[in-house]
């Protein structure tokens, strides 16, 4: 066996073990997104769907939230209210002292490029493209350049360098979603949002995705948010928010 | 990005780089031909040796489209005049049975002191009411041999001598009976009058204006540089015309063909969305797209016509195909034109989706 494929799987086992200290807070208490009396109704033919009924959260910099609930809750609308997919009908968001509710969508996308990262259930590559260049197309949106320091220490720690040259179909579930989470922290954003990241992954891959994303949580002060319906997942989180009906009903 | 894109689906791709190579096709070899027939029937006049005309009013620079005949008496007040050397009149026939052809009927004694006389490859000349001549590249074409007997204009002629080509037409026949045909007795459709000496051509000109003031006249020089499609508004037109269809087809393919890219990757663009993509972002990425399928279209599509023109010249000896690299760039600007207006608006729909939306399509 050669000494990368050792170091390889050294790696894997490492990260497939749980972290130490889940549940402890980060040291760091500074709000990054605060939202006020927030409420997002849809307009589904002509039925309004009230997703969400007045959310107030805040959470400071550095945290790690794993948002629960049952299915159409919420939980997936706030997320994409945090990260300026969509505009709330009414109420304050604030993200690192923006104000959504008043930003226009060019300029949530704006910002959106340089502060949020975004993981999704179904990974969400560009099947076109290989492992490298879904990763480095993040930084060409962003439009800083291609930087090979951050993109070989964020490889490095995904464990995922040996997969880069790969197309989306030919990389198993658990290494899409690195790819996936490489693509969304390789622009330093300060957010990362991640919606069921391991809703589609066995519970070993689900495992090495949890742990990295604390590993990241940890190693870099990244701000996670977190939607999960799978309860061992959301342990992993410093903090756990409930929702129900479009409301924060546990935090 | 956009190169994995367009390989990724290779048929939609081959499809749009054909249907830009075909538009290209069809200009260039549109202008080429109608370029290369004007400029081809220019030089075949230039060789008559003639050094101007004389046309009857309303007549067109393109011989054979407008018949207009006028009074061969007017042949002997030309000869009249000063510097004129010799004066001979044709009367055009239109016969499009077997392609194109505009036939000289002629008189062959004042058609050889203007012109110096055929250069016969085989035969001889007229010898009755209902001989013809061809040229030796209409012979080539259509295989055609001395003795042998071709109906035009449905009547029945034979051919008594084959002549080297570029003496105005590529048949001749005999003026009586060109003027029997037409049911025009004593009619010619034009005069071509040799000067003393090219130099007084402008002088004989202006005599002439004065002596038919209504009349066209213009000297073989003149008559060379108005040759162009420019000047000739029914061609531009029918060239134009054809110009358009064949843009329209590149547009609208690149149209369907992004159109259809649009719909099948709306939740790649919702994942550009996510990523932080500006609606800028969006668009550029595929109007370069499709400019990068425009680009691969008009190198085929330049090819093609080279390859058409080949096909074309050794197919129909008598035809030329002039491809200019001015109609190639105007047939690269026209094809991107048409290709980033198809493709503008499959990008803009792209960009205004909802990002949310896109993410969730299936």
């Amino acid at each position: 066996m050669n000494s990368s494929r050792a170091a390889a799987l050294e790696r894997e086992s490492r990260l497939t073990q749980p972290v130490s200290g889940y549940g402890e807070p980060t040291a760091c208490m500074e709000s990054i997104i605060q939202t006020e009396n927030l409420r997002k109704i849809y307009r589904v033919g002509k039925v309004d769907v009230h997703a969400l009924r007045g959310v107030n959260l805040t959470v400071q910099e550095g945290e790690f939230i794993a948002i629960v609930g049952p299915s159409g809750c919420g939980k997936s609308t706030l997320l994409h209210v945090l990260g300026g997919l969509t505009h709330p009908s009414t109420g304050k968001v604030l993200v690192d002292g923006n104000d959504f509710s008043i930003m226009s969508d060019a300029e949530r996308t704006k910002f959106r490029r340089h502060k949020i990262g975004f993981v999704f259930q179904r990974f969400n590559l560009l099947p076109t493209l290989s492992a490298r260049d879904n990763i480095a197309l993040a930084q060409h949106i962003q439009g800083n350049g291609f930087n090979p320091h951050r993109f070989d220490a964020v490889v490095d720690m995904l464990g995922i360098r040996e997969k880069l040259n790969a197309r989306p179909y030919a990389l198993s579930g658990g290494e899409q979603q690195r790819v996936a989470i490489a693509r969304a922290v390789i622009c330093e954003p300060k957010i990362l949002l991640a919606d069921e990241p391991t809703g589609n992954l066995d519970t070993q891959n689900s495992q090495l995705v949890l742990n990295m994303m604390r590993a990241l949580n940890r190693s870099f002060r990244q701000t996670i948010l977190m939607i999960t319906h799978n309860p061992e997942a959301a342990g992993v989180a410093d903090r756990i928010v409930r929702m129900r009906d479009g409301r924060i009903i546990y935090d | 990005m956009i190169v994995a894109n367009i390989l990724h689906r290779p048929v939609r791709t081959a499809v749009s780089i054909l249907a830009i190579a075909i538009e290209v096709v069809m200009v260039l070899i549109v202008v080429g031909l109608t370029g290369g027939m004007v400029h081809e029937t220019a030089k075949r006049v230039e060789g008559l040796g003639a050094d101007l005309m004389l046309q009857p009013p309303g007549s067109s620079y393109l011989f054979g489209v407008s018949s207009a005949p006028m009074p061969i008496k007017i042949g002997n007040r030309l000869a009249e005049l000063d510097h004129v050397l010799a004066v001979t009149p044709v009367l055009f026939q239109f016969n499009a049975t077997g392609g194109i052809n505009v036939i000289y009927g002629i008189d062959m004694a004042s058609f050889d002191r203007v012109t110096g006389g055929f250069v016969y490859h085989k035969g001889g000349p007229f010898t009755g009411p209902d001989d013809l001549l061809v040229d030796d590249l209409y012979a080539r074409a259509n295989h055609v041999k001395v003795g042998q007997a071709i109906n035009l204009l449905n009547h029945d002629f034979r051919v008594t001598g084959i002549v080297e080509h570029g003496k105005g037409a590529r048949l001749f026949i005999p003026l009586s009976t060109a003027q029997d045909m037409a049911g025009a007795h004593d009619k010619t459709s034009i005069f071509f009058v040799k000067c003393t000496d090219p130099g007084y051509t402008d002088d004989v000109v202006e005599s002439i204006r004065q002596l038919l003031p209504t009349y066209k006249v213009l000297s073989v020089r003149d008559y060379e540089t108005l040759m162009t499609s420019n000047n000739l508004p029914a061609l531009n037109t029918f060239v134009a015309a054809l110009i358009a269809v064949a843009v329209s087809i590149g547009f609208l393919v690149i149209f369907l063909s992004m159109y259809t890219t649009i719909t099948e990757r709306t939740r790649e663009i919702g994942i550009l969305k996510s990523l932080g993509a500006s609606k800028r972002y969006i668009i550029s990425a595929i109007l370069r797209e499709a400019g990068l399928l425009c680009a691969f279209g008009i190198v085929a599509g330049w090819m093609g016509s080279l390859i058409g023109r080949r096909v074309i010249m050794a197919s129909f000896p008598t035809l030329t195909v002039d491809l200019t690299v001015v109609w190639g760039v105007r047939a690269a600007v026209l094809a991107l034109a048409g290709t980033l207006v198809g493709a503008f608006y499959p990008a803009f729909r792209a960009a205004q989706l909802d990002p949310v939306d896109a993410l969730s399509y299936e």
